[in-house]
């Protein structure tokens, strides 16, 4: 059983297995003209969407509009839509071609990056061994920590970035994540190590500081230095 | 200690994951057991974990889901007006298309008048009874390189002579090889 997961993987499978039949009569009513319920069949993505966008683009302004035209798009092409992967699968890779679209046409996508280039398969050392207990949900009322782990998702490079939202974020499997990037699973699991192991050495001394995270961003823009 | 701590940090995604051989997973959680740090790295990266995994973690922006309701039912609506009318730009479209065709078959009609006639008269085909091989054809009086041509051919020199294909090769002449020199008769025998 995963050891950070809420739910055992048979759940998540027999819930998985549950949303996708609904899904698959969704789109059948939709396609045969019931297109108001193009609402109901996106409600449960348009967090993950919106996540990836901001993710990928920083702005969210930029991250609002992409969200809106995807979906959009997810609904002129429904009928593309093949059933061999997930639907929200399809979403996010719909989402993913466009916020790179959308980069490569407003040329501002640059973001400052902690690591460079291409996968390091180096060993990670950790920065900080002290205890973090602070409970999440109690954290996430406050607004500087929405804010800061924003901010600390675009310190990633965006391949580290990306694998860590798809799986971490949108509860992809490392699988599926892999297809979506186009990349092996070990490759998958390269990144995701580096980026959960970047995140909380990021985000760490201010949690543990009690929530002083825009102080503590400032220490540790470069721990590794 | 069965494993080092560097070997952990290495193993500690995919120990989150599930994705370790029963082996070294129990190496890790032994490991665990014993080493402060690594187990405080493991509480710190699932913390991160549940944390961007949480709803409210990189939430959509207060009015989100109004204004992308409204742009999505702005676009319903917009289709189902679609479907009942069509819409003025696929009628631009047929009527350009209906203008377009009136003077292009006008156009090919003429042409065929034209130009379909003048082609019986130059063309005519390899046999001499071919009921193409019905027009003039055209040799010089003043030279005797028994060549015969179309009337318009450039390369006819001299007072021209109109006599009929059939004759022409009746009489010795061959077709000239640039203007009519693909339909040059096979010879018999």
């Amino acid at each position: 059983m995963p050891v950070c997961a809420t739910t055992s993987c048979g759940q998540n499978e027999t819930r998985n297995d549950r949303i996708r039949a609904n899904e698959e009569v969704l789109i059948s009513r939709i396609l045969e003209g019931e297109k108001d319920l193009f609402l109901e069949l996106i409600r449960p993505y348009q967090r993950t969407v919106y996540a990836t966008l901001i993710s990928m683009l920083g702005s969210k302004e930029d991250a609002e509009d992409v969200t809106q035209d995807v979906l959009l798009r997810a609904l002129a092409r429904l009928h593309q839509f093949r059933r061999e992967s997930a639907f929200g699968t399809w979403l996010i890779q719909i989402a993913i071609n466009e916020a790179r679209m959308r980069k490569r046409k407003l040329r501002h996508g640059i973001m400052f990056s902690l690591t460079n280039g291409a996968d390091d398969d180096g060993a990670y050392v950790p920065k900080d061994f002290a205890d973090w207990r602070e409970i999440p949900s109690e954290a996430l009322e406050r607004s500087e920590i929405r804010k800061a782990l924003a901010q600390a998702l675009t310190l990633l490079e965006e391949h580290y970035r990306l694998a860590f939202i798809l799986r971490d974020v949108n509860e992809l499997s490392i699988t599926e994540t892999a297809n979506i990037l186009g990349i092996t699973r070990g490759a998958v699991k390269t990144r995701l190590r580096r980026a959960r192991l970047m995140l909380r050495d990021i985000l760490s001394p201010g949690l543990q500081q009690g929530g002083q995270v825009g102080l503590a961003f400032k220490e540790v823009r470069k721990p590794w230095e | 200690m069965g494993i080092t701590c560097e070997e952990v940090w290495r193993d500690i995604s995919d120990y989150v994951d599930d994705e370790l051989d029963p082996k070294q997973r129990i190496a890790l959680e032994k490991h665990f057991a014993e080493c402060r740090h690594c187990a405080a790295v493991l509480e710190g990266t699932c913390n991160v974990i549940r944390l961007y995994r949480d709803e409210r973690a990189l939430a959509p922006p207060k009015g989100f889901h109004d204004r992308l309701h409204q742009r999505l039912d702005q676009r319903l609506s917009q289709g189902a007006e679609q479907r009942i009318h069509p819409s003025r730009r696929a009628v631009l479209a047929w009527a350009l298309t209906a203008a377009a065709a009136v003077p292009l078959g006008f156009a090919l009609f003429s042409a065929k008048r034209i130009v379909l006639p003048r082609l019986g008269h130059q063309s005519p085909s390899g046999s001499p009874d071919s009921p193409a091989v019905t027009g003039l054809v055209a040799v010089s009086e003043d030279t005797d390189d028994k060549v015969f041509h179309i009337p318009s051919c450039p390369y006819l020199h001299g007072k021209p002579k109109f006599l009929p294909v059939a004759e022409a090769i009746r009489e010795g002449y061959s077709p000239c090889p640039i203007c009519i020199g693909k339909h040059k008769p096979e010879k018999k025998g």
